[in-house]
């Protein structure tokens, strides 16, 4: 017995110094720091060769674009209609200008637009850091006026749709909820006066040009960018100043093959201010980079490389804009804008002024691709097409590897023309001349004295489907009997998107009064 | 103070051994009132004392008893305690009677154990026979129905875990999978568990659930969202191997299969859509397909998905045990084998092989070793869920194979593109080129010594708990061709290891003593954890050869680098806790416990978290001894403070990320920064719980009794921003309140007629009390909102209530809302609830939460002569349910409907006030988040029925055939509810991609050699 006690006696002492020890050296365990985050606070800013990366994110993100972003931005002009025939029939609806917040659409290109705000903001916090440690702080704030001319350009698409928005200052999603709503014009103000500041920090060369960041920002993308927000405002004197610097600089030229501008081609063209890049890398398979070109697609087709899928359907170019470019005269840009099906052809045909159609009005396009008719359009859009010869051996995706032009020069040639036209002065170039380089490319004869509905007319023709050109412009000029058309009634009320529902829950700013 | 406690033992030894000079000795021997067999095993202890022994292989015992002494206590677990007054006598019979209501019975509580009778907080307790009534992979799935104020909702793919939640929803449900954060904390054999997914129910001795804050609170910061205690089965000293053979086999099927519309149904619809695509896409099915001999404008097809895709599907478990002991050892060895096919057809099953081991050695008299070992193997065929959305939306006019389709690999499918819709639709190709396989090994450890520093007084023991986790997932995806946009081109295989090692180092020291009519238990550890997690993930595209060999990475032409993910997280704790428990008479009984939790997880290191309760045994007071039918009565109350660390580390910080872009077709790499903000304190549980437990008429009436009120302080909400992303926010306060009741009659009619009844229920109001002044929190997504308001509950529905439909134009014209919304008969009529002539946003309101009011659950048990039934009946009440799967009309509506949606459609003045015409269903107005879409989720169920049959003692050929139990059950036979879906379980409350539950029906055979 009193062995057992002594032993325990023993124990007991050297449990109690084991305990105590393993709790002292188990204590320093609870200050290991967490593995596998990477916490933005332990990002090493003095190692300034990783400064471009915040901006290479930002390019990213840009690029990055919600396949819905695109339609519900550009679907209500007179160029384009739905498409779908009862899916998505409020995206249908919309075209009719029949709205609805509660619509998932326009809340999810509303997030989309202001999340990568929002990246852009961020991008521009990271690249300061850095730049107080950079041995070129110049290169830091040409990084930041990048990201601001990407901020600026989704500033420009989502004022466009919903006209008073909210312009947020920092990357922080507690700031939004106090961000004041602003008007239409102050955004407008707000993007040129963010153009200004970039434009001197920003490189001089084309973007293909550029050796860090191929196709990316440059000067010239920030004053057109400056130039359509002017443009809004209807101050045509800087809309003329900004672009007619672009065309003293030399650096742009129109792309002589309008089909292939908007094909592989195409990709950073020297007629291209801004595109979203995209790519399959040259590889039949694996990594691939693309928007969901789908979308736009026919539904139903017989691909000269078998095996190229089809889209959905959702695009459609409008009877209206099509019977506009035959009477036009039009061809090179017709047959490059729309893929035509029999059923479309049929129907063009009913019409007695349009009985005899040119010859290039087929349901094959040029590159051999057979459109056969379906049920939810007549004609799909050909500047969102990609011939599938042209598809990388092994892929199949509709569009898959093709780039999606934000900005281009016949547009900064056409905003010259109108402001000239609508009374600013420019010894850049005459409105004549702008809008005749343009016509020559598309083999239209020449003008002289163009007048600005004749102006008006060329961007209808030259721009059609392209970031909904065509209805900001009729919104801007008040010309809203052109988008009264084919059955639709268009009144100002309709002009801009009813803020999305889930949007008025969360920022009470938008709430009405 | 060691010192002191020593010399005590040592005169208590003393006594002891002065005692045993005048003893005597007292044989006899201990069967069970059931069956008359003898009880190996069964405790005889001297009473006051902790003296005494076990009864042997053949029930026998035999006990020195000193003059003094002349009271001994039979105690076995399952049955009901005795006391016998010794007197004269030197043999002494007894006869237990099986009962488990009995207060004596000793509860398993944290880091030890307590006398049911001495508890002040709200435990309770499920038995193994409870556990295997009912077949299922899963032990938690058995307890639905059994304990109030535990809600479980069933989980009907193989493998999967069942929901569980304690006392309401303290915390945010998480969203995505092994993020749930609501979860309860499992601690199996004192190891931590998440999921206990991987036991097998037949090893489980008792579940333990610690409901209130008192009871959990020595768990600290793991124990917010409540804490459910496991132990596995062990063997008995001095008892006999015992084989026993436990299995079942049976078949799952569906249950109220949801009726689809008809390809007539369909096409009416179609027909009345306004939308010429439908209307068209009508047409070409009756191109592509032929027109139906009975109704030639329907399409010669009627395809019928849910029955295309839902098969009868096999269930079976088989466990073989041994167990037994001998005068120092015991042991239990056990195997057991699960296999489950789900009634989804396809390549979905899950498949579980056990092996468990328990060993507890007494070296000498004061050093005891053991160890308990689970390993468990599980291989699970997980199907994409995505495929319920698919058999849902597939339309009637789609066969399952399209013979005009050569061109198709490796099967012909049909493809609803080709008659028009937008996608495939066709659900094969989801569920036939997939192979989803998960393996998964997990092996629970623990090794511990106990060393009695003073004999059955002081005893120090220290445990050291693995709790390991490797997981092996190869999900391929293989190719085929449809048509060119319902196609996969390439193989893709995705391969994702998982390995998780958690280790447990506890040390504790227990004192128990009694001091006359004082007796008191003091209990203090620390405990180390170590949690330690990795993950790597990769995908490859393009396999050359698609032959399972190959289903290897390296065999892939392309591994994207940016589907590579390698992640891992380590995070180490450290705790100081303790217990004191005083009974004074067993009359007065007072409880506290204390634990300081150190975490590495976050910023503010250390939480502390305290408890106390007090118990009074009214029925031991004088005043009460003659009321006669009252055999004990408690009423208690207790308070304690939990924490919760489910909340993911790195919220509340902002993270960068790698992300991937092009540069003129060459790849590069940058990165992004989160802007996320949270600000996150530890979530702090506070809980009153008030409680009666009792007994009356001779122990048949059990009813026990709690009410609670559990506040969660500081709670971190998910909030989701103006861009859809969410962060958390240390949001308010939380309550959860309820009542809970549970009675159990058991008596005997005769010798061979028993008979029980048992009942309960559990109310719950969940309600938000404070969010920091704002209005409101929204959480859910843009279209299907939920909204926390302070007063309502958590996460509320939030919408619209419909209030008819128009029915004809000069309606329409007479409503200015109508007209200012361009609506048409057979659309929506809004409640203008706030009177201002519009219907807007201003116009919603809560319209429910998906957490029951009410859950209750009932019991009848009938035993007669060998049969014995038992019945087990469940429900709940005043939840509701989102039909998201008729909401997601608002993405895509060229799918098909429920026939409940089909038939009642508006189609002309009259027709019907509740459901929009097939137009209106086409347009956002109606689709609006509404009461149309939020349903009663209420429903009742004949959970189990199982008739048992005993062959006792029977010879076969001369010789004694085993003990032999067989059995019918019939799981989840009957489920009524008005809900229009599957199911009306549902953990979130929102229908969408939800496996169906099946019934189950089995025959089970139990032998003891």
């Amino acid at each position: 017995m009193k062995m057992i006690i002594k032993s325990r006696h023993t124990v007991i002492v050297a449990l109690a110094v084991t305990l105590t020890m393993f709790a002292t050296s188990c204590a320093d365990k609870l200050d290991e720091p967490a593995l596998n985050v990477r916490l933005a606070s332990e990002t090493d800013y003095t190692k300034t060769q990783n400064m471009i990366r915040p901006l290479i994110g930002a390019y990213a993100e840009f690029y990055t674009r919600g396949w819905e972003d695109y339609p519900l931005i550009s679907v209500r002009g007179d160029d384009v209609n739905a498409g779908g025939r009862g899916d998505q029939q409020a995206f249908g609806d919309t075209d009719l200008y029949k709205y609805d917040n509660s619509y998932w659409m326009y809340n999810s290109v509303w997030q989309n637009l202001l999340k990568d705000i929002l990246v852009m903001e961020s991008t521009r916090e990271q690249i300061e850091r850095y730049k107080e440690f950079a041995p070129n702080p110049a290169l830091a704030d040409q990084y930041i006026a990048e990201s601001k001319v990407m901020r600026a350009f989704l500033l420009l698409q989502w004022s466009r749709v919903w006209g008073d928005i909210i312009i947020p200052k920092s990357s922080n999603l507690e700031d939004l909820f106090a961000v004041p709503l602003s008007t239409k014009e102050e955004v407008m103000q707000h993007i040129s006066d963010q153009m200004d500041e970039a434009i001197p920090l920003l490189p001089t060369v084309h973007p293909r040009d550029r050796a860090d960041i191929v196709g990316g920002v440059t000067r010239h993308t920030a004053l057109g960018i400056k130039a359509l927000a002017n443009l809004e405002m209807g101050k045509f004197q800087a809309v003329a100043d900004a672009t007619g610097e672009i065309i003293t600089s030399g650096k742009f030229k129109l792309e002589t093959d309008y089909y292939n501008l908007f094909k592989i081609p195409g990709k950073l063209s020297q007629e291209n201010l801004l595109e979203l890049q995209y790519s399959d890398l040259g590889t039949g398979s694996g990594t691939s980079f693309s928007y969901l070109f789908a979308f736009f697609g026919p539904e139903n087709w017989t691909p000269k490389v078998t095996g190229a899928s089809s889209g959905w359907g959702f695009y459609e170019p409008s009877m209206k804009w099509i019977k506009f470019m035959l009477k036009r005269g039009e061809t090179e840009r017709l047959e490059t804008s729309v893929l035509f099906t029999n059923r479309g052809i049929t129907e063009i045909k009913k019409d007695p002024e349009f009985a005899t159609l040119p010859a290039f009005v087929k349901n094959v396009t040029r590159s051999g691709d057979q459109i056969n008719d379906f049920n939810r359009e007549m004609f799909a859009s050909g500047k969102h097409y990609l011939p599938s010869d042209q598809l990388t051996s092994g892929r199949t995706a509709y569009g898959e590897n093709k780039n999606f032009i934000c900005l281009r020069y016949a547009e900064i040639l056409l905003m010259h023309a109108e402001a000239l036209t609508s009374g600013a002065n420019s010894s850049a170039m005459t409105a004549d001349a702008a809008v005749n380089a343009v016509r020559a490319r598309a083999n239209m004869t020449p003008l002289s004295g163009v007048t600005n509905a004749q102006v008006m007319d060329e961007k209808f023709a030259e721009l059609a489907m392209e970031w909904g050109t065509r209805y900001f412009d009729m919104i801007r000029l008040k010309k809203y009997d052109e988008l009264s058309y084919d059955g639709r009634t268009f009144s100002e009320d309709k002009a801009y998107l009813p803020y999305p529902q889930g949007q008025v829950d969360r920022l009470p700013v938008l709430k009405p009064q | 103070m060691i010192r002191k406690l020593l010399f005590t033992c040592l005169m208590l030894s003393l006594l002891v051994t002065v005692g045993l000079a005048q003893s005597k000795q007292v044989t006899g021997q201990v069967t069970s009132k059931a069956d008359g067999t003898t009880l190996p095993g069964v405790n005889v202890v001297v009473l006051g004392t902790t003296k005494g022994t076990t009864t042997d292989v053949n029930g026998n015992y035999t006990i020195q008893l000193a003059a003094s002494e002349n009271t001994l206590v039979y105690s076995f677990v399952g049955f009901s305690s005795q006391t016998v007054q010794v007197g004269d006598q030197t043999t002494i019979n007894v006869v237990l009677e099986e009962d488990a209501t009995s207060l004596e019975e000793v509860v398993v509580v944290g880091y030890g154990t307590q006398r049911e009778k001495d508890l002040t907080s709200a435990i309770s307790t499920v038995k193994s026979e409870e556990i295997t009534r009912m077949p299922s992979a899963q032990a938690m799935q058995s307890l639905q129905g059994k304990v109030p104020g535990l809600q479980i909702v069933s989980a009907g793919a193989p493998g999967e875990t069942p929901v569980v939640r304690v006392r309401g929803l303290g915390s945010y449900p998480g969203k995505v999978v092994g993020q749930n954060n609501e979860n309860p904390l499992y601690v199996v054999n004192g190891v931590f568990f998440d999921n206990i997914d991987f036991l097998n129910p037949t090893d489980i001795e008792s579940i333990s659930v610690l409901k209130d804050a008192s009871a959990a609170a020595i768990y600290g910061v793991r124990a917010a969202n409540g804490v459910i205690l496991i132990t596995t089965k062990t063997g008995k000293f001095n008892q006999p191997a015992q084989i026993t053979y436990d299995g079942y086999y049976g078949a799952q099927v569906a249950q109220n299969v949801l009726k689809m519309a008809n390809s007539e149904q369909f096409a009416t619809m179609a027909n009345e859509s306004g939308s010429p695509n439908d209307i068209a896409a009508i047409g070409s099915a009756m191109q592509r397909y032929g027109r139906s001999r009975v109704n030639p404008n329907v399409p010669d097809v009627n395809t019928d998905w849910y029955d295309q895709t839902l098969r009868v599907a096999p269930i079976q478990n088989h466990s073989l045990t041994v167990a037994g002991g001998g005068e120092n050892t015991t042991y239990s060895v056990a195997g057991n084998y699960f296999q489950q096919d789900g009634i989804l057809t396809g390549n979905n099953s899950y498949e579980r092989f056990n092996l468990r081991m328990n060993l507890d050695y007494h070296a000498n008299d004061w050093l005891t070793v053991g160890g308990n070992i689970v390993i468990s193997n599980a291989v699970k065929q997980a199907p994409d869920s995505a495929v319920w959305n698919d058999v849902y939306f597939a339309v009637p006019t789609l066969p399952k194979y399209d013979p005009n389709l050569t061109t198709a690999v490796p099967i012909n499918y049909a493809n609803a593109q080709d008659i028009g819709y937008r996608n495939g639709q066709n659900p094969f190709p989801t569920i036939d080129f997939i192979d989803d396989q998960y393996k998964t090994h997990r092996f629970l450890t623990n090794f511990y010594v106990k060393i009695d520093l003073i004999k059955d007084k002081l005893t120090f023991q220290t445990t050291y708990n693995n709790g390991s986790s490797f997981q092996n997932r190869r999900k391929m995806l293989l190719p085929y061709f449809i048509g060119t946009n319902f196609k996969r081109e390439n193989a893709s295989l995705l391969r994702v290891n998982e390995t998780s090692v958690n280790q447990i180092w506890d040390n504790i020291l227990t004192y128990n003593g009694f001091f006359g009519d004082h007796s008191l238990t003091v209990m203090g550890g620390v405990s180390f954890r170590d949690e330690a997690y990795e993950r790597l993930t990769a995908t490859g595209v393009g396999f050359t050869d698609l032959s399972k060999e190959n289903w290897y990475l390296h065999q892939a032409q392309n591994i994207s680098t940016d589907l590579v993910d390698d992640a891992g997280q380590r995070y180490y704790g450290l705790s100081y806790f303790g217990r004191v428990a005083y009974n004074y008479k067993d009359k007065y009984l007072a409880y506290a416990t204390f634990r300081a939790d150190g975490s590495s997880k976050y910023q503010q290191t250390w939480g502390y978290f305290p408890s106390f309760g007090v118990g009074w045994v009214l029925s031991e007071e004088n005043f009460m001894a003659n009321s006669g039918f009252i055999d004990f009565l408690k009423l208690r109350a207790s308070y304690g403070v939990l924490g919760n660390d489910k909340i993911n580390a790195s919220s509340g910080s902002n993270v960068t990320s790698q992300i991937l872009t092009v540069f003129g077709d060459v790849i590069a790499s940058g990165e992004t920064t989160s802007s996320t903000f949270s600000y996150l304190k530890w979530e702090a549980t506070k809980e009153w719980n008030f409680g009666l437990t009792s007994r009356f008429l001779n122990n048949r009436l059990a009813i026990d009794a709690d009410y609670y009120i559990r506040d969660t302080e500081q709670a971190a909400i998910q909030v989701t921003a103006p861009t859809g992303e969410t962060f958390n926010r240390s949001l308010g306060v939380i309550r959860n309140s309820g009542f809970e009741f549970s009675g159990t009659w058991s008596d005997n009619f005769s010798e061979d007629f028993r008979y029980n009844i048992g009942a309960n229920f559990a109310t719950l109001k969940n309600e938000t009390r404070d969010i920091y002044g704002q209005a409101y929190i929204d959480g859910g997504s843009a279209e299907f909102l939920q909204r926390t308001i302070v007063g309502h509950p958590l996460l509320a529905f939030f919408g619209y209530e419909t209030n008819g439909v128009y029915q004809n134009n000069e309606e329409v014209a007479a409503d200015p809302v109508a007209v200012a919304n361009g609506l048409v008969p057979g659309d929506f009529k809004y409640k203008d609830l706030n009177n201002d002539g519009l219907i807007n946003a201003d116009d919603r309101t809560i319209l429910g939460s998906f957490l029951p009011k009410i859950t209750y659950g009932a019991n009848v048990g009938i035993g007669w002569k060998n049969f014995d039934l038992n019945v087990d009946l469940m429900g709940q009440a005043g939840n509701k349910i989102l039909n998201r799967k008729r909401g997601e009309y608002n993405w895509t509506s060229d799918a098909n409907m429920d026939a409940d949606l089909a038939k009642n459609r508006w189609h002309g003045e009259g027709t019907t006030n509740d459901y929009p015409s097939s137009a209106g269903l086409r347009r956002v107005w109606n689709l609006k988040m509404s009461d149309f879409f939020v349903e009663d989720g209420s429903f009742f169920r004949i959970q189990n029925v199982q008739l048992g049959y005993r062959i006792k003692g029977a010879e076969v050929f001369g010789a004694r055939m085993p003990e032999t139990r067989i059995s019918l059950t019939a799981t989840r036979p009957l489920t009524v509810f008005k809900y229009n879906g599957f199911n009306p379980e549902l953990g979130n409350g929102i229908d969408t991609q939800t496996y169906p539950i099946p019934a189950i029906y089995t025959v089970g055979l139990n032998v003891k050699f």
